[in-house]
C-alpha cells in the first residue's frame, strides 16, 4: 500500500474543479491556463519522484475495497509501463495546458475546453495507473466519453457531431466486449487485480475460451487504438480542437489500447494466437495508416494518418513477444508521443494563426515563425526517423525486431517490407509537413497565406517536445532514461529487457534496410507532384466508412421494421396478446387435454326441480351477449348486454347466492345506465363513424377475429369445466367461515362476514377503485376533455331551456306524475339503504348495493327533474366529499380496530362494549360502520360518474374558473423573470 | 408501538394522503403539501420496514387478526420491502416533478389524490401476501393510472389511456383466471398457503394454465414482449409526471412476480419459467433496442428503452443463479432511478417547445439554451447505456459477471450487442436536441424547477455508480433469503 498513489489523481481532480469554479468568473483564458497547468505539472512532479524513489521497481499499489461483496476493489498500481504512460500524460498535459489557454484566448468559454481537458487527462491517468481490470474500465470509459465531448467541441457543425458519434460508437461498442473479457479473465484467474492476473499467465492460456476472452479484449483494444479497419474513427474525430487532438489522438488515449496489451501481454502473451492476431492487424494498421495518410492534404488528417500507421506498428510489437520488439516498444511510445504531440501543436499554430491547414494553400511560413518552423522541423524529422533524433532509433529499433530470426515464413518477409515501406512513407509525410508548409513557395504567390509568430507559450508548448527529442539523440546515452525504459519494457515482457539509447549501432541490416527506407522515402517525396495525384485517383470511394455507414443505415431499417410493429391498433394488440398467450400455454403444455377423458363430476349432472329455470337463464345469458354481437346500433348493444347480465344474475340467485346476485343485478343496472348517459354526450357523427369503424372488416380479418374469441372463450370454459371437476371437495376456508362467522365476526350471512370482515381489506381498496372511477371520470370530463375544446353541445337541444323551471333529460318536460314518482323513489331507496346496511351482517345485502340503490334513485332524479333542478333539490350531494368521508370513515374504523382491538380492521362490537340498548339482530360493530362508510363512498363515486354525463354542457362554472387560472399561470413572476 | 404498522402505514399512508387531499381540493398548495408528506411518511415507514426485515425478521400482519389463509395477510419480506422503497423513493420524486412542471392536468383537483392512489395501489401489491388481494391493488394501479393519463394535456391522452386501459384489463382478466383456477385447485389464495400446496402436489390439471396465467398477467405489468404494445404509445401521451412512474417502478411490479413465481410459488417449474424469460428477455432487448433507434419521439424512445433494460433484468432472472438474481434486482432499482429521470427530462425539454410535444423534428436544437438539462439528460443517458461512473454501469457489471459465471455465452452476445444499441439511441437523441441547431428561432420557455427532481434522481445514480455496495448486498441479502421459500411460508404461518 502506497498512499501517495493518489495524490497525481486527486491533483488533477483540483484542476478540475478549478476550471469549472473559472465557468461563471472573468478569467482570461490565458491566465487560466497557466493556474491550471500547474496541476498536471505537480502530477508529473509527484510521479516522477514516486518513480525515482522507488529503489528496487517492484510495483506500488494501492487498493481500498470498492465492491467488498462482489469482491471487487479500487486498485492503483505503479510500475514501469504505467509510469511510462503517466510521465507522458502529465507531462504533455501539461504543455497541452498551456497551449490551450493561448489557442482558446479569445474565447470566453476557455473553462469549458479545460475542464473537458483535464477530466479527460484524470481519466486517462487513471487507467494507466489502475491496479485492477475493473478499475482500469472504469476509466477507460472515461476517457470514451470526454472525447466525445471534446471531438463534438463546436457542437453546432455537423461533421463534429457524426466524428464525435462514430468516435464513441466504435470505441464505446469496442468498451462492451472488453469488459465482458476482462470480466472473463478475472472470474478465471479468481480475481481482477493485476497481481492475480499477471502471475495466472498458464491458467488463461490453457484455459478452453482462451481465444474468446482474447478475442474480446482484443476487440476492445483495436477499436480503440484504431486498428484498422476501426481505424476510421480516428480522422473524423479530427474535427476536435487542435489541443485535443494532439493530446487524445496521438500523445494518450489512442495509446490505451496499446498500453493494455502490453500490460496483459504476460498473462495473455506468448501464444500463437496472440502472435498472428497482433501481428496481422498492426502490420495491416500499420500500412494503411501510411499509405492513407500520404494521400491527405489536411496537415491534421495526414498526422492522425501517420499516427494510425505508428500505432499498428506498436500493436505488431507487442506480439512478436521478443526483448528487441519491447524494446522497440517503450522507445516507440517514447518517440512517437514527443514527435506527434509536437507536430500536432505546431499543425495548430499554423491553422491558428492562418486560418488554413491545407497543404495545397500553405508554403513558406518559416520566415515568419521561426519558432514554429524549427519545433515542426526537428519533430517532422523524428517523424521521418532521420537521425540524429530520436525517432531514427525508433525506427532502427522497429527494423531490428523485424528481421529477428524466430518469425515464420512469409511473416518473415512481410515484417521487414511494411516496416520498411511504412517508413518510406512517414518519412514523405514528414517531408509534406516540414517543407511543404514551412520552406516551400506558396502555391499561390499572388495570395501567400499570411501569418506571424504567435505569443511565446504558444510556441514553446512543441518546442520542449521537439527539444527532447532532439537532446536524446545528441546527447551522451541519459542513463536513468534507458533504465526507465528498460523497467518499463520489463513490466511488459515479463522478464528483464536491455535498452540502451545509442543510435549508433554498427553496420547491420537494420541499417541497410533503413537506408532502403530513407532513400525510398527521399524518392516519394521528390516525385510527390507525380505520385501523390495518382494515390488520390485511386481507388478514392473505397473506404471501411461504406461499411460503418452500410451498419447504421442497415440498423435504422431494421429500426423501422421494428416500430411498423407498433402500429396504434388496440385489436391487432390484444389479438396478439391472446395468440401470445396460447402459445406460451401449448409451449408449456399446459392445457391437460384428458379432460375429454374425464368422467363428468356427479355435481354438474345433477337435475333437481329448477333445472329448467337453470336452462333457461343460461341460454338467456348466452344469446343475449351473443346478439350484442349483431345489434348495430350501440343502444340495443347495450341493453342487450344487460339483460344478459340480469340473466347471469338468476342464474346465481338459483345457485343459491342472494348475496351475490343482488350485487350482480344493481351493478348491471348501474352499468347500463352509464352506459345509456355516456352515449347522450357522444355526437351523432362520431357515434356512426364507430360503428362503421366496428363493421369495416374484411373477411380474413373477420375469421381471424372470431377465432381469437373462439379460442379464448374456450380456454376459459375449460378452466371452468375443469374447476368443477377437480376442486376439493371439501373447500378448505368454508368451514373455517361457516364456524366463524357468527361467534368472531357477528354475522349469519357468511357472504356478508367474507366482504366486510374475512377478507375486509379487499373490499376497503375495491370502493377506493370505484371511488377512483368517479374521481377519474369526473376530472376528465369536467376539466381535461373541457379544456380541449371539447364545447360544443353533441344534439341542440330543442327550444331554450328557460321555458319550463323543470325539464327532463335533454329538455324534455316531465309529467307531474312522473315528479311524485320521483319524490317517492328517493326516501325509499334511502329506506332501503338504512334496512340494509343496518342487517346486511345477517341477511343480504350490503353497504355496496345500499350506495348504489340510492345512486339509481338520484339517477332517475336527473332523468326526471333536468340537471339544474336536482342540483337544488339536493344541496348535499357533493360527490367528491362524499367519497372523501366515505374513505375516511373507512380509514378511521379501521385505525379503532387497532385502537381498542386486536389490529388495523380488526373485528369490535361497540353496541357490545358500551351496553347500548339496540334492536335485535341489530350491531353496532364496526363491520357496520365500513358498511356505511362503503355506502358513502359508492354513492358519492356513482353519483360523480352520473352527474358528469348527466350535466348540460353550459354549466361548467368551477372548472372553467380554474382552467382560466390555468392559462394565465405560465405569465407568473418566475416566467417573466427568466425571459 | 406495534411492528406491525411498519406494513401497513406505507399502504394507508398515501391513500390518507389521497383522502384528506381530496377534502382539501380547493386548497391546491396545502393539499399538494399533504400529499408530498404522506408520501415522504410513508417512505420514511418502508424504510423503516426494510432495515427491519434485513436485521430482525420480516413484518407479517394478519389484517383483522384472522389467522393466515382465511383472511388476508400483508406480508413485508426483504424482497417487497426493497420493492416499496424503491417505488415509492420515485413515487416521491414524481410528485416533486408534478409541482414543478406546470403541466395543466397536475391543477386538477383529483390529480395528486389520483396519483397517491396510484402509489397505494403499487405499495400494496409488493407487500400483499395474497393473491386476490393482489388483483385488487393491481385494479387500483390500472384505475388510476389510466385516468389520469386519459386527462393528460397531450391531445391523445385519451386515447392512450383507453389503449393502457384494455390491455391491463386483459392482464387483470388473467390473474382473475389465475386465482379462480388456483382457488378450485388448492383452496387458498394465500401466497404463502398456495406455495405450501402447489410444493406437495404441483401438478394438478390447472396447476400449469395457472402459472401460464398469471404469467401473462406479470408479463403485460412488466411489458414483456409480446405484451409490450401498451408502453410506448402510452408513454407518448401520458402526463410526465404519471408516465416517468409507470416506465420505471410499475413495470417493477411484473419483476417482482416472476422472483417470487420462480423462488417460491412454483418451484417444479421454476426451470421452465426461467427459460422463458431468457427468451422472452432476448427478444425484448432486440426489439426494445432497435424501435428506440427507429423512434422519432423521445418520450417513446424512452418507453422503447424500457423493453429493452426489462429484457436485461429478465435475463438475470432467467440464469438464476445468486448472481444474476442479484444483478436483475441491482438492475430493476437502478432502472427506476434513471428511467424516471430520464422521462422527466423528456417532460422538462416538451415543455420548452413551442408546441409542446417531445417528438424529435420539435425539440431539435431546444436544448441550447439548457445546458444543464443537457449534462443532466449526457448523464442519464450513459447511465441507460451502462457506462461508468454511473449505476447503470454497476447493473451491467454485475449482469455480465453473473452470465460469464454461468457461461451463457449467446445470450451475452446478445445483451452486450444490444447495449451498443442503446449507446446509439441515447446519443442521437442527445445530439439533436443538444447540439444540432435549433430550427427556424423557436422561443423556448425557461426550465423553471422542472429539473430539480430528475436532478435528485440523476444524483443518486451518480452516487450509487461511484459506491453501490449497500445496493449489492442488500440484493445478495434478498437473494438468499428467496433462496430458502420455506422460511416465508413459516413467517406466515409461524411455528
Amino acid at each position: 500500500m502506497n498512499l501517495w498513489l493518489i495524490a497525481p489523481l486527486s491533483l488533477l481532480l483540483i484542476g478540475i474543479l478549478l476550471a469549472l469554479a473559472a465557468a461563471r468568473r472573468k478569467i482570461a483564458a490565458v491566465r487560466l491556463a497557466w493556474m491550471l497547468a500547474v496541476w498536471p505539472a505537480a502530477a508529473f512532479a509527484c510521479l516522477a519522484w514516486l518513480t525515482a524513489a522507488n529503489a528496487n521497481n517492484s510495483p506500488l499499489t494501492l487498493s481500498y475495497a470498492w465492491l467488498p461483496s462482489l469482491n471487487l476493489s479500487f486498485s492503483l498500481y505503479l510500475d514501469g509501463l504505467s509510469a511510462l504512460f503517466a510521465l507522458l500524460i502529465t507531462g504533455i498535459g501539461s504543455l497541452v495546458t498551456i497551449y490551450s489557454g493561448y489557442y482558446f484566448e479569445k474565447d470566453d468559454s476557455s473553462w469549458r475546453f479545460q475542464s473537458y481537458l483535464l477530466t479527460f487527462m484524470a481519466a486517462m491517468l487513471g487507467l494507466v495507473l489502475a491496479g485492477d481490470v475493473i478499475t482500469l474500465f472504469i476509466f477507460w470509459e472515461g476517457t470514451s466519453l470526454t472525447s466525445f465531448l471534446l471531438i463534438a467541441y463546436k457542437t453546432s457543425d455537423e461533421e463534429a457531431r457524426r466524428g464525435a458519434f462514430k468516435a464513441l460508437f466504435i470505441t464505446g461498442g469496442g468498451g462492451i466486449a472488453m469488459l465482458a473479457g476482462l470480466l472473463f479473465i478475472g472470474i478465471t484467474v479468481g480475481d481482477m487485480g493485476y497481481a492475480s492476473i499477471l502471475s495466472g499467465g498458464d491458467v488463461l492460456r490453457n484455459h478452453p475460451f482462451y481465444p474468446a476472452m482474447l478475442g474480446l479484449i482484443a476487440f476492445g483494444a483495436f477499436t480503440k487504438s484504431a486498428q484498422a479497419p476501426a481505424h476510421i474513427w480516428l480522422p473524423q474525430a479530427m474535427t476536435a480542437p487542435t489541443p485535443a487532438s494532439a493530446f487524445l489522438h496521438s500523445a494518450t488515449m489512442v495509446k490505451a489500447g496499446v498500453y493494455l496489451l502490453a500490460r496483459l501481454n504476460p498473462a495473455l502473451g506468448f501464444t500463437d494466437l496472440w502472435f498472428w492476431l497482433l501481428s496481422l492487424f498492426g502490420l495491416a494498421t500499420m500500412i494503411t495508416g501510411a499509405y492513407l495518410g500520404f494521400k491527405q492534404n489536411d496537415l491534421k488528417a495526414l498526422l492522425a494518418y501517420s499516427t494510425i500507421s505508428q500505432l499498428g506498428a506498436l500493436v505488431a510489437l507487442i506480439g512478436q513477444d521478443t526483448e528487441i520488439a519491447f524494446k522497440a516498444l517503450v522507445i516507440s511510445i517514447l518517440a512517437h508521443a514527443l514527435y506527434k504531440s509536437a507536430l500536432f501543436l505546431t499543425a495548430g499554430i499554423v491553422d491558428h494563426e492562418t486560418g488554413s491547414r491545407d497543404l495545397r494553400r500553405l508554403g513558406g511560413l518559416a520566415r515568419a515563425m521561426p519558432f514554429t518552423a524549427t519545433a515542426a522541423t526537428i519533430s517532422g524529422l523524428s517523424m521521418s526517423g532521420l537521425p540524429p533524433l530520436f525517432g531514427f532509433l525508433a525506427k532502427e529499433t522497429q527494423l531490428a525486431t523485424s528481421v529477428h530470426p524466430g518469425l515464420p515464413p512469409i511473416l518473415n518477409v512481410l515484417f521487414p517490407l511494411v516496416v520498411v515501406a511504412a517508413g518510406a512513407l512517414l518519412l514523405g509525410q514528414g517531408g509534406l509537413f516540414v517543407y511543404d508548409v514551412f520552406f516551400k513557395r506558396p502555391a499561390d504567390p499572388k495570395h501567400p497565406v499570411r501569418g506571424h509568430e504567435p505569443r511565446w507559450g504558444m510556441w514553446l508548448a512543441p518546442m520542449i517536445p521537439a527539444i527532447i527529442s532532439l537532446a536524446v539523440g545528441v546527447l551522451p546515452e541519459p542513463e536513468f532514461l534507458a533504465s526507465f525504459l528498460a523497467h518499463s519494457a520489463a513490466a511488459s515482457y515479463g522478464s528483464k529487457v536491455k535498452v540502451s539509447l545509442a543510435l549508433w549501432s554498427g553496420v547491420n541490416i537494420p541499417l541497410f534496410l533503413s537506408a532502403i527506407a530513407v532513400s525510398t522515402g527521399s524518392l516519394l517525396f521528390i516525385q510527390r507532384k507525380r505520385i501523390r495525384p495518382v494515390l488520390q485517383a485511386f481507388l478514392p470511394q473505397f473506404s471501411f466508412n461504406h461499411l460503418y455507414d452500410a451498419t447504421l443505415r442497415g440498423g435504422d431499417a431494421l429500426a423501422r421494421q421494428f416500430t411498423r410493429l407498433q402500429n396504434g391498433h388496440l385489436r391487432f394488440y390484444l389479438s396478439i396478446m391472446l395468440v401470445a398467450l396460447g402459445i406460451i400455454l401449448w409451449l408449456f403444455q399446459a392445457i391437460p387435454f384428458d379432460f375429454l377423458t374425464m368422467q363428468p363430476a356427479s355435481s354438474l349432472l345433477s337435475v333437481d326441480g329448477l333445472a329448467l329455470l337453470r336452462v333457461f337463464t343460461l341460454s338467456m345469458a348466452g344469446l343475449s351477449a351473443f346478439t350484442t354481437i349483431f345489434l348495430r346500433r350501440d343502444l340495443f348493444a347495450i341493453l342487450a348486454l344487460s339483460v344478459s347480465g340480469l340473466a347471469v344474475a338468476v342464474w346465481i340467485a338459483l345457485e343459491p347466492a342472494p348475496d351475490v346476485a343482488l350485487v350482480q343485478i344493481v351493478v348491471d343496472l348501474l352499468a347500463t345506465v352509464i352506459l345509456v348517459l355516456s352515449l347522450t354526450r357522444l355526437p351523432r357523427l362520431q357515434r356512426e363513424k364507430a360503428r362503421e369503424f366496428t363493421y369495416r372488416q374484411s373477411r380474413p380479418g373477420l375469421l381471424r377475429d372470431g377465432l381469437i374469441a373462439l379460442g379464448s372463450g374456450l380456454l376459459v370454459a375449460l378452466l371452468v369445466y375443469i374447476s368443477l371437476q377437480t376442486r376439493p371437495h371439501e373447500s378448505l376456508l368454508a368451514p373455517y367461515f361457516a364456524q366463524n362467522a357468527k361467534p368472531l365476526a357477528g354475522a349469519k350471512d357468511i357472504v356478508g362476514a367474507i366482504l366486510v370482515d374475512f377478507r375486509g381489506f379487499d373490499t376497503f381498496f375495491e370502493i377506493v377503485v370505484f371511488a377512483s372511477a368517479g374521481l377519474g371520470i369526473h376530472m376528465l370530463l369536467h376539466y381535461a376533455a373541457r379544456k380541449a375544446g371539447d364545447h360544443e353541445d353533441p344534439e341542440p337541444t330543442p327550444g331554450p331551456l328557460k321555458q319550463h323551471p323543470v325539464t327532463g333529460v335533454a329538455g324534455l318536460p316531465t309529467s307531474p306524475l312522473l315528479h311524485l314518482l320521483a319524490y317517492a323513489l328517493l326516501p325509499l331507496a334511502f329506506l332501503l339503504a338504512v334496512v340494509q346496511l343496518m342487517y346486511g351482517h345477517d341477511q343480504p345485502g350490503d353497504g355496496f348495493t345500499a350506495g348504489v340503490f340510492i345512486s339509481l334513485a338520484i339517477g332517475s332524479w336527473y332523468v326526471i327533474f333536468g340537471y339544474q333542478a336536482t342540483k337544488q333539490r339536493l344541496p348535499w350531494l357533493r360527490s367528491g366529499y362524499l367519497i372523501a368521508y366515505g374513505l375516511l370513515l373507512a380509514l378511521i374504523n379501521g385505525l379503532l380496530g387497532a385502537w381498542f382491538g386486536s389490529g388495523f380492521m380488526a373485528p369490535l362490537n361497540y353496541g357490545q362494549m358500551l351496553n347500548l340498548p339496540l334492536p335485535q339482530g341489530f350491531y353496532l360493530s364496526n363491520a357496520f360502520i365500513f358498511e356505511v362508510a362503503i355506502c358513502l363512498a359508492v354513492l358519492g363515486g356513482a353519483t360523480y360518474i352520473l352527474d358528469n354525463l348527466g350535466r348540460p354542457r353550459e354549466l361548467n362554472l368551477e372548472s372553467d374558473a380554474l382552467l382560466q387560472a390555468i392559462q394565465e399561470e405560465p405569465t407568473t413572476q418566475m416566467e417573466s423573470e427568466t425571459t | 408501538m406495534s411492528i406491525h404498522w411498519l406494513v401497513i402505514l406505507p399502504i394507508l399512508l398515501p391513500l390518507s394522503g389521497a383522502v384528506f387531499g381530496l377534502l382539501l381540493r380547493k386548497f391546491a398548495r396545502l393539499q399538494f403539501s399533504l400529499s408530498l408528506a404522506a408520501m415522504l411518511v410513508a417512505l420514511a415507514s418502508s424504510v423503516g420496514l426494510l432495515i427491519y426485515t434485513f436485521n430482525e425478521s420480516p413484518v407479517v400482519v394478519q389484517i383483522g387478526r384472522w389467522p393466515a389463509p382465511a383472511g388476508i395477510t400483508l406480508v413485508g419480506d426483504l424482497l417487497s420491502a426493497f420493492m416499496v422503497v424503491m417505488s415509492q423513493t420515485v413515487l416521491t420524486t414524481g410528485l416533486l416533478y408534478a409541482v414543478a412542471c406546470r403541466d395543466k392536468c397536475v391543477h386538477y383537483p383529483a390529480f395528486y389524490p389520483l396519483f397517491l392512489i396510484l402509489a397505494t395501489g403499487l405499495t400494496g401489491s409488493f407487500l400483499t401476501g395474497d393473491l386476490f388481494n393482489l388483483f385488487v391493488f393491481a385494479e387500483l394501479m390500472v384505475i388510476s393510472g389510466s385516468l389520469l393519463t386519459a386527462s393528460a394535456d397531450d391531445r391523445y391522452g385519451v386515447e392512450a389511456a383507453y389503449k393502457y386501459f384494455y390491455i391491463s384489463l386483459l392482464a387483470s382478466v388473467f390473474l382473475l383466471l389465475a386465482c379462480g383456477a388456483l382457488y378450485a385447485s388448492y383452496g387458498t389464495l394465500n401466497i404463502a398457503d398456495l406455495a405450501r400446496r402447489i410444493q406437495t402436489s404441483p401438478n394438478l390439471p390447472l396447476t400449469q394454465i395457472s402459472m401460464v396465467l398469471l404469467l401473462a398477467f406479470f408479463m403485460v405489468k412488466s411489458a414483456v414482449v409480446p405484451f409490450h404494445f401498451w408502453q410506448p404509445d402510452f408513454h407518448a401521451a401520458s402526463p410526465t409526471a404519471v408516465s416517468a412512474m409507470l416506465s420505471s417502478v410499475i413495470v417493477k411490479l411484473g419483476i417482482y412476480g416472476f422472483l417470487r413465481m420462480t423462488s417460491l410459488l412454483f418451484l417444479e417449474q421454476a426451470g421452465l419459467i426461467r427459460a422463458a424469460l431468457i427468451v422472452l428477455g432476448c427478444v425484448g432487448v432486440l426489439l426494445g433496442g432497435f424501435s428506440a433507434i427507429g423512434a422519432n419521439h423521445l418520450k417513446r424512445m424512452l418507453a422503447y428503452s424500457t423493453i429493452g433494460q426489462i429484457g436485461f433484468i429478465l435475463v438475470g432472472i432467467g440464469w438464476g443463479t445468486p448472481l444474476s438474481l442479484t444483478a436483475a434486482l441491482v438492475f430493476a432499482f437502478n432502472h427506476s432511478l434513471i428511467k424516471s429521470a430520464m422521462l422527466m427530462l423528456a417532460g422538462a425539454m416538451a415543455s420548452r417547445a413551442a408546441v409542446k410535444s417531445a417528438a424529435f423534428n420539435i425539440l431539435e436544437g431546444i436544448g441550447k439554451a439548457s445546458p444543464l438539462a443537457g449534462g443532466l439528460f449526457l448523464i442519464g443517458g450513459i447511465a441507460l447505456a451502462g457506462i461508468p461512473p454511473t449505476n447503470g454501469f454497476i447493473s451491467k457489471l454485475v449482469l455480465f459477471k453473473s452470465g460469464l459465471e454461468v457461461q451463457a455465452f449467446a445470450a451475452l452476445a446478445l445483451i452486450g450487442a444490444a447495449s451498443a444499441l442503446s449507446l446509439v439511441y441515447v446519443l442521437r437523441a442527445f445530439m439533436q436536441i443538444w447540439w444540432k441547431m435549433p430550427t427556424s428561432g423557436v422561443k423556448t420557455k425557461p426550465d423553471g424547477d422542472r429539473l430539480i427532481a430528475p436532478a435528485l434522481l440523476l444524483g443518486g445514480c451518480v452516487a450509487l455508480g461511484l459506491w453501490s455496495e449497500p445496493l449489492i448486498g442488500l440484493s445478495m441479502q434478498i437473494v438468499n433469503w428467496m433462496a430458502e421459500p420455506g422460511r416465508y411460508i413459516q413467517a406466515v404461518f409461524g411455528g
